[in-house]
């Protein structure tokens, strides 16, 4: 038992196959076309019968053909996948997928060919091509970018370096030059003494003494800028260490800060013994600068309270005035140097070095609080190795 | 340098002249495989892929140096240097032809004769000169090469379709022709079409032989008769051929013309 299949309709096949077959001699002419084929282009069959297959194809597309697929259809004997513009009866543009293949006969060979449309996958791929060919141009940009970043960084390092070099001369300048004024100054000072041991009369006895003090706090400038210079370009503030009173360091110098600020009310109180190893030297311009910052900074009318105080291995000094309170945002800067927070322009004023020379001389910690109720008060504590022997 | 690596040179057959065979663009040398061995007997015959091309070396593409056709002269100079022995003939083909002339123009006299299959000075119409083409027509082109290599790998050619009654090519032969990068397909057909040679060949007095076929689209027979008039030793003939490559579909046409015109160099006479 065997059930008869109808024999498959050939012609038909070829007429309503879905895609477009074409049979051409080997030099394009068409000898046959199907149906599908010629709908895609908006021609009648007749009309193509005779025609060029190539004719059939945009400019680009003939230009391929006759540079790339027609050798290889000759060479090879066939092409597959070529992707080809056709242009539609009405002008537009048709895109198709081509195969095909050579077939010898006694007399020379006709093409066949395969012809698939492919116009939505076409868009697709395009998009594909112009968003690799954006990609490609966001790279050279991000290329370019990364130069000129490359640049502008090698370039600033250079600048950066020759404005270290300039800083490092100019710190060397001010180190040099205040070394070099110490001898001078230490010359008008003896002198001054010198004359003030003679018969002054009341004139000269004052501007000896107003001699006296601008020599004084042009000495103490020369040491804080010294300082600073240490500070910057060499290996930082020393600090030696011996046995001494903290109390009587801190009242000595107070007395002098007296004879130096005679309009400013200066109190000293000590808090617990006083015997540590300490700087003498370092706890004195310490609390010369601070107090010269109080006169500065202060309420004139309210008096300038220090307080020295050696409490559990932490020697404190405190210097405290009722000048109006430092605002929040100065607080960051405020122990930099050249850095002032009030406008008034008097004798008391040094060059700004003060509370910068206060945290990177003694090694310590240096705060500062300021609010209405207790006013400014800078406080610097260290710890403090007590001493033995000294009453 | 290699210049068997960089250009695939092969050298065939023997005689007191040498022919070299510079293909066009599109392909590679295997183009003369149906003219080629008319002439080994005769001629030393030494063939070549420019570089970008075929089974060339591609780390030797230079984008600057090939971005006119003086690069590929420059070339052609070096494989006549070293591979040419006696009179040169230079059979080439399309745009090969001005690159020859190129490279005459770089030595004269280093390239005794001319045999052009398919030239063109200049693709592009301008005034009263006809080339063929409009320069949105190689745009055109630009965009086919663009969309049919993005459906390409990189290195393939078309797949390749066995014919029914063809037999099946070596895989060399199949991986190599046609193949060319797509970034170096497009700019060698950038270079190609929008040349403009017409001031390098003209008045050019090597004897040239222009086969022109009746019927082709990229070299129509207004452009081989410009030629004809602007190559004071040239010899134009008709190949009854459609097509740009009449040494592939009508390679007798063209041996029997290039047998007469190469008579004076040929080592043995063909019968």
């Amino acid at each position: 038992m065997s059930t008869d299949l109808p024999v498959p309709d050939f012609e038909a096949l070829f007429e309503g196959a879905p895609c477009g077959l074409v049979v051409t001699t080997q030099d394009g002419l068409i000898l046959r076309s199907n149906r599908i084929f010629c709908e895609w282009l908006g021609f009648k069959q007749s009309e193509l019968q005779e025609r060029r297959f190539q004719t059939l194809l945009t400019m680009g597309g003939r230009i391929f053909h006759q540079t790339h697929w027609a050798p290889l259809m000759q060479m090879q004997g066939s092409v597959a996948e070529v992707k080809l513009d056709f242009l539609h009866r009405d002008g537009r543009t048709v895109t198709m997928l081509l195969n095909g293949v050579r077939r010898d006969h006694a007399n020379g060979a006709f093409y066949e060919l395969a012809l698939f449309g492919t116009t939505d996958r076409d868009s697709y791929e395009r998009e594909l091509l112009s968003a690799r060919k954006h990609a490609e141009e966001l790279l050279r940009e991000k290329t370019a970018v990364e130069s000129a970043l490359r640049q502008t960084k090698a370039d600033l390092n250079v600048a950066y370096e020759k404005s270290q070099r300039r800083a490092l001369f100019a710190e060397q300048m001010v180190a040099i030059a205040s070394h070099d004024l110490k001898n001078p100054l230490t010359a008008i000072g003896m002198a001054t003494d010198m004359l003030a041991q003679g018969e002054r009369s009341t004139r000269e006895a004052k501007l000896l003494e107003h001699i006296a003090r601008s020599s004084n706090r042009a000495q103490r400038m020369i040491a804080d800028l010294l300082d600073l210079a240490l500070a910057r370009v060499g290996n930082g503030i020393g600090v030696t260490h011996s046995a001494a009173d903290l109390h009587e360091v801190v009242h000595g110098s107070v007395s002098e800060l007296r004879l130096a600020f005679p309009d400013a009310a200066i109190r000293h109180q000590s808090i617990g013994m006083g015997h540590v190893e300490l700087d003498a030297d370092r706890i004195q311009q310490l609390v010369g600068n601070l107090v010269a910052n109080s006169v500065a900074y202060g309420d004139p009318h309210q008096p300038i309270t220090i307080i020295s105080m050696l409490e559990s291995g932490i020697a404190t000094v405190s210097v405290q005035n009722w000048g109006s309170v430092i605002p929040g945002s100065a607080m960051g800067s405020l122990f930099e140097p050249m850095t002032r927070h009030s406008a008034r322009d008097d004798e008391v004023r040094s060059v700004g070095l003060g509370l910068f020379i206060v945290r990177e001389a003694h090694g310590g910690d240096v705060s500062v609080s300021s609010d209405t109720a207790g006013g400014t008060i800078f406080t610097a504590s260290f710890p403090a190795t007590p001493s033995n022997g000294l009453s | 340098m290699d210049l068997c690596h960089r250009n695939n040179v092969t050298v065939h057959g023997d005689g007191p002249a040498t022919l070299i065979f510079s293909h066009g663009f599109g392909c590679d040398q295997t183009m003369w495989n149906y003219l080629y061995l008319h002439f080994t007997e005769r001629f030393r015959v030494v063939m070549y892929d420019h570089v970008g091309a075929g089974r060339s070396d591609l780390s030797a593409y230079d984008s600057e140096k090939y971005n006119a056709l003086a690069g590929y002269a420059a070339d052609l100079s070096e494989i006549i240097d070293m591979y040419a022995v006696g009179p040169v003939i230079l059979v080439s083909h399309s745009v090969s032809a001005m690159i020859g002339a190129l490279a005459d123009r770089l030595v004269p006299g280093r390239i005794t004769a001319h045999v052009m299959v398919g030239p063109s000075p200049c693709y592009i119409d301008s005034g009263d000169y006809v080339g063929g083409f409009k320069l949105e027509d190689i745009h055109s082109l630009l965009d086919t090469l663009d969309s049919n290599y993005l459906g390409w790998s990189s290195t393939m050619a078309p797949v390749i379709m066995r014919a029914p009654g063809q037999p099946a090519l070596s895989e060399e032969l199949t991986n190599s022709f046609c193949r060319t990068e797509p970034d170096i397909a497009k700019q060698f057909a950038r270079v190609t079409f929008m040349s403009d040679n017409r001031a390098d060949i003209a008045g050019l007095l090597t004897p040239t032989l222009i086969l022109q076929s009746t019927e082709d689209l990229i070299a129509p027979v207004a452009v081989g008769e410009y030629l004809h008039a602007a190559l004071p030793a040239s010899t134009l003939c008709l190949v009854p051929n459609v097509g740009h490559c009449p040494h592939m579909s009508s390679p007798s046409a063209c041996s029997d013309a290039m047998d007469v015109f190469l008579l004076p160099w040929a080592g043995v006479h063909v019968n």
